[in-house]
């Protein structure tokens, strides 16, 4: 509940709705209309912080509210008094089936934070209730998942805020903007960014085509079968989107807690570590260098956040195949994680302690991403140095060492444990912790299910376009290229949008010009 | 309109020699230099508007001049062709009048990309434009030369702005003050022709080269970036040398379409209308490019061509082993002359004729004219306002190929809205722009004067992202009405015929929306139809009419008492009803761009010094490009989400300012009346 109030006050600076893609023309009202007038489109978004807790809050904003509350918390007659909570079964209004039993609260305009009617859900905090409450509002006509900010925005629009706020929105947005940039290279640096960037380059491709064939086919050479091609493209893509949209699974893995790695050089005990935190035996731990080859995940909860931990293969060149893939899938794995926990063993550091600093900050360096630019490196909210195996070193080289590298700035948080003594590891755990929550409360790290719904929302608009195109390919070509145009606007909504200019380049890459 | 009979040229031409004796002595609102496309317009646009015009041409005769190909309108052009008509611009009803050749492209694509396109009669061309001009109130046409474009010095409080007053023509003693001038110098600042490895200054063959001055004035005094481009044109080869025999026939459409929203027919009569030919380049043409590179200095200097009218050079060199397409287009209906598409070339003219006899229809060719390119200066459009004026200079405008642009219709397009704004800014009123969410015309001006140019700029219909909602049927509902309430370029007599046009297609759309029948009487009513919807879904009129294969035609034939009367528009009617869903799904989305656009940003605004939390960058190119709303700064490259929040915040801000300061002059007024009052008492 904090993190309701959080975002309620102090100009709204938390609106945690929603990650994904940077907004693009988000203004949609700048000439004070009156409120709920402005943008006839209802927004839905999870407000509360993500991570385990005990209540969700699921806000919605938008003249569709109404409508969600009634079909939602089977309030067919009348809506509840405003403001007012009320305990009722919330149900998905198409297939009926109960979701979760919680509050609800009715904020008709203007008295809301948005200054729009607004509901409020106050359900279980678990994932699955949360990812089911927000597919039941994405159901609801009128209804889509809310831009970055798009709460705060609206109300800054209603008037609600102060102007002396909005320098505050201003660097709120930059912000969410910037870490939605992080958040979305590292998604699409994986599996799903590859697909859907893929997509997009086809679905430019397919409106390149088509355009060209519009623009150009009367005065230039433009071949019959360029509208086949795209017919085989489009095929295709609604295939393979079908599927996707299917696989829910994948989306789960997409982000389902914080992504802590555990990475460093071979044996440094990274396993060990591995089954200290989650207290079972979950990776095979032996002396030989290289036992972990692939990578073993383990869903563990940090202090109430949740936390997907991986251990990784050792990093070191290697003759073998298999190793060699485990130490690929290793780094890969590291640049996409939010929070790394370097591992070093404590045998290997030089005896002198001033070497042993020159010496980590080599190890780092090794260890993480190659892109990561060298003065962020360290980030102290990305990176954990663990030196693991005290129970090795002497007493008196260990505190000299603890000293030294507490000297050195630019450091991340260093920690000395002992996997075998479990020395050190109560206030490794607080350091793990705090980093977790920090990472969990920070409201712009954004919550999993959320990224998927606006996902899912963004391809089926996706899917349903490219019906369009099909209707009229052979009626009228400028609506069915108005279809790949929406489509590749809703792809665009996750992946970047794409100007006209991208289109004309393709064409005059593809095809020869020349009238 | 294509009754009027054409004055002889001759009493044009004496008419305008007369005026030229005293116009020196006069005073004008809008001086336009430039008899092109884009100078026509201009100063018919300006002279309907109400301000008191001088056009000014190096020579009279090249006034209305088609300079390159022989053709108006096509896919994209056509649409601004229709939208430059629907604002009563000229060049729709000067093809209509000297068209030999009418045709709609992509006939098969849709409605929202028909382009219509004719061939033109060159000598037609030019005397309708030239007739028009002479009968146009308040203008006046002046052969001469302009020496100097004549500006303030800097305002000391605004460093770096000027005011035009007028020019100094070359052999004049006195010079021409107005209050605004429109530059439309197309390929002459700057301008050098290129033939083989032989250049001269000039903008176009057969015509002396402008004064340095205007340039010098331009670059030096008033600190204008420009940039360089290049263009060509093909050689004019002799009608009578070509092998038809060897070349595809083209005929034209047999019911010509008008451009003209005016006209119901086409001044040429349909069996009068003369074919085009299509024939293709062969290896022999790409070897000839090959060998004769070395002779070429068009080609290997580095300023952009445009893309999409490359010459023959620049096709095989891109494309290699492949064969163009070459089309011979007539260049009138008494010329011996044929223009061939596709083969601009500037190699030396000996080269040129053996390149073109390596084209089967072409083998024993004779070449009139050689083809030759030109290299000119462009001033970089991001330095204009979207009327099309100089920001940093007040009163002086530009428009046409000194902006970057190619093609006749960019230029017409341009042209008007210049002379539009010259004109009501001489005469105090407020400028106007359209908006791209309408017009063609609209994207146009905002593409050139928010994102720049790096090529020669033309229209393509996939610039327009509205483009469903932006045809050529509909231009006159979306401009003319307009054009004559807001604009005021629209002559009483268009505006009544597109308020008729209006009330009667609403009538229709009314009647047919009302018509709602279930889908089985609908079945009844049209047997051969497919009507998928379920037997009692009540359909309307409207939507039937939606159907692919339901014409209006039809529905009047099955309800003749309701909707005969609306047989003069089958066609919008038919279109709009499959249109209209599409474009009620983008409305949101025009609105919400509209309401940015309405959200205008100061000129003068310090982005460079303004007291908020903006990256340098930003900044910069906020302070390069002065976006003049909102929404032209949201399609900046570069431009982050939290830099628009700070400049609505500013705007916003600097209303609310004015409003307190309104409020408390109004309550100082107040006061002194009190007093006043109070002090007339006894």
């Amino acid at each position: 509940m904090e993190n309701v109030d959080q975002s309620q006050s102090s100009a709204g600076a938390t609106d945690s709705s929603c990650r994904g893609t940077p907004p693009c023309r988000f203004l949609s009202t700048c000439d004070g209309l009156p409120v709920g007038l402005a943008d006839a489109e209802t927004i839905f978004a999870l407000s509360s912080g993500h991570g385990r807790c005990g209540v969700a809050v699921v806000r919605a904003s938008g003249p569709a509210s109404a409508t969600a509350l009634r079909c939602m918390a089977g309030l067919s007659r009348s809506l509840p008094p405003p403001r007012t909570a009320l305990l009722r079964s919330i149900t998905d209004s198409q297939s009926k089936e109960v979701l979760d039993r919680g509050l609800v609260f009715w904020f008709p305009a203007p008295h809301s934070f948005t200054g729009e009617d607004s509901v409020e859900f106050h359900i279980h905090g678990g994932p699955a209730v949360i990812t089911a409450v927000l597919q039941a509002l994405g159901s609801v006509p009128g209804m889509r998942p809310a831009e970055a900010g798009e709460f705060t925005r609206r109300a800054f629009q209603a008037g609600k805020l102060d102007l002396t706020e909005v320098e505050g929105l201003g660097d709120l947005i930059h912000a969410e903007t910037e870490a939605q940039r992080r958040q979305a290279l590292r998604q699409m640096s994986g599996e799903l960014g590859h697909l859907y960037q893929d997509w997009t380059h086809k679905l430019k491709r397919c409106l390149a085509h088509v355009e060209a064939f519009i623009d150009f086919s009367e005065d230039e050479l433009i071949e019959d079968g360029v509208l086949n091609q795209v017919d085989r493209w489009v095929c295709d893509l609604q295939a393979e989107m079908e599927q996707h949209l299917k696989d829910e699974r994948r989306g789960e893995r997409l982000r389902s807690g914080v992504q802590v790695v555990i990475a460093g050089a071979t044996n440094a005990g990274k396993s060990s570590l591995l089954n200290t935190l989650c207290q079972r035996p979950a990776a095979i731990v032996s002396p030989i260098a290289g036992t972990t080859r692939d990578i073993v995940e383990t869903a563990l909860d940090i202090g109430g956040f949740p936390v997907l931990l991986s251990d990784t293969a050792g990093l070191r060149e290697s003759q073998d195949l298999v190793e060699r893939e485990g130490v690929r899938r290793a780094r890969e794995r590291v640049e996409q994680a939010d929070l790394t926990l370097v591992v070093v063993d404590c045998a290997h550091l030089p005896s002198d302690a001033q070497q042993a600093a020159a010496f980590l900050q080599e190890h780092l360096r090794s260890v993480l991403p190659t892109q990561e630019q060298p003065e962020t490196v360290f980030a102290a909210d990305r990176f954990l140095l663990l030196l693991n195996k005290t129970d090795l070193l002497p007493e008196e080289q260990r505190q000299k060492l603890d000293r030294e590298l507490r000297r050195v700035s630019g450091f991340p948080p260093v920690c000395l444990i002992s996997c075998h003594t479990n020395e050190g590891l109560q206030d490794f755990l607080t350091v793990l912790h705090s980093s977790v929550k920090t990472l969990c409360g920070d409201p712009l790290s954004g919550a999993p299910t959320l990224t998927q719904a606006r996902h899912r929302a963004h391809l089926q608009q996706c899917f349903a376009a490219l019906a369009q195109y099909q209707r009229y390919r052979d009626i009228d070509l400028a609506l069915a290229a108005e279809g790949v145009r929406l489509a590749l606007t809703s792809l665009g909504r996750i992946t970047g949008r794409v100007g006209a200019e991208e289109i004309l380049d393709i064409i005059f890459k593809d095809f020869c010009i020349g009238k | 309109m294509l009754t009027k009979k054409l004055p002889p040229l001759n009493s044009f031409l004496s008419l305008v020699s007369r005026r030229a004796s005293h116009v020196t002595r006069q005073q004008y609102d809008v001086i336009v230099v430039g008899g092109g496309h884009a100078g026509t317009e201009a100063a018919a646009a300006a002279a309907r508007v109400g301000a008191k015009t001088l056009l000014v041409s190096q020579k009279i005769q090249t006034i209305g001049a088609l300079s390159c190909n022989p053709s108006l309108g096509g896919v994209g052009k056509g649409q601004l062709v229709r939208e430059v008509d629907a604002l009563d611009g000229l060049c729709g009803r000067a093809g209509d009048w000297a068209g030999i050749h009418f045709s709609i492209l992509n006939r098969s694509k849709g409605p929202a990309v028909w382009g219509p396109r004719a061939q033109l009669d060159r000598q037609r061309y030019r005397e309708f434009i030239q007739s028009e001009l002479l009968s146009t109130p308040r203008l006046t046409v002046l052969e001469g030369s302009v020496e100097e474009l004549l500006v303030s010095e800097t305002n000391p409080e605004q460093p770096g702005h000027h005011r035009v007053t007028g020019i100094l023509l070359a052999n004049g003693s006195h010079p021409v003050s107005a209050s605004s001038v429109i530059l439309t110098t197309g390929t002459f600042l700057s301008g050098s022709l290129f033939i083989g490895q032989s250049t001269s200054p000039g903008g176009r063959i057969g015509d002396a080269p402008s004064s340095s001055g205007l340039s010098h004035t331009l670059k030096e005094r008033l600190g204008l970036r420009v940039g360089r481009l290049r263009t060509g044109t093909p050689p004019r080869i002799l009608r009578d040398s070509v092998d038809f025999s060897l070349a595809v026939v083209q005929p034209p459409d047999g019911h010509p379409t008008p451009f003209s929203f005016l006209n119901t027919r086409t001044h040429c009569k349909p069996e009068e209308q003369l074919p085009c030919h299509l024939t293709y380049t062969t290896p022999g043409v790409e070897r000839v490019v090959k060998d004769s590179l070395h002779l070429n200095c068009h080609i290997q200097e580095d300023a952009k061509g445009p893309r999409y009218c490359p010459s023959i050079e620049s096709r095989v060199l891109r494309f290699p082993g492949r064969r163009h397409q070459v089309w011979l287009e007539p260049e009138g209906l008494t010329s011996d002359l044929l223009y061939p598409q596709g083969l601009s070339m500037t190699m030396p003219p000996d080269v040129q004729l053996s390149l073109i006899r390596q084209i089967p229809a072409l083998h024993r060719a004779k070449i009139h004219t050689h083809g030759y390119g030109v290299q000119y200066d462009f001033v970089c459009p991001t330095q204009l306002s979207p009327a099309l004026q100089v920001k940093n200079t007040q009163g002086l405008f530009l428009a046409g190929q000194i902006n970057g642009t190619t093609g006749y219709e960019e230029a017409a397009a341009q042209g008007l809205w210049a002379g539009v704004n010259a004109a009501r800014c001489a005469l105090s009123m407020p400028t106007v722009s359209l908006s791209r969410t309408e017009s063609y015309i609209g994207v146009l001006i905002d593409d050139l004067v928010s994102r720049g140019v790096t090529e020669p700029y033309r229209m393509f219909t996939s610039r327009a992202e509205f483009r469903t909602a932006l045809r050529p049927d509909n231009a006159d509902m979306r401009l003319t009405l307009k054009g004559f309430e807001e604009v005021g370029c629209v002559s009483t007599l268009r505006y009544q015929e597109a308020v008729r046009v209006r009330d009667s297609l609403q009538d229709a759309q009314a009647t047919l929306q009302a018509l709602s029948l279930s889908s089985n009487s609908w079945k009844k009513q049209l047997p051969d139809i497919q009507i998928s919807e379920v037997k009692n879904t009540v359909m309307t009129g409207m939507e039937v009419l939606q159907y692919n294969n339901v014409s209006f035609e039809m529905l009047a034939s099955a309800f003749p008492e309701s909707l005969s009367r609306h047989m003069e528009f089958s066609q919008r009617l038919k279109i709009e009803a499959v249109y209209r869903p599409h474009c009620n799904l983008q409305k949101k989305e025009i609105e919400r761009i509209q309401k940015e656009e309405n959200l205008l940003l100061p000129h003068d605004m310090d982005y460079l010094s303004l007291p908020v939390s903006m990256s340098q960058e930003v900044r910069e190119i906020l302070d390069r490009v002065r976006p003049s709303t909102l929404g032209a700064a949201t399609r900046l490259q570069g431009i982050t989400p939290a830099a628009i929040v700070h400049l609505l915040n500013y705007v916003r801000s600097a209303e609310l300012r004015e409003r307190r300061k309104h409020r408390k002059q109004q309550k100082e007024e107040r006061e002194e009346e009190l007093c006043a009052a109070k002090a007339s008492l006894p």
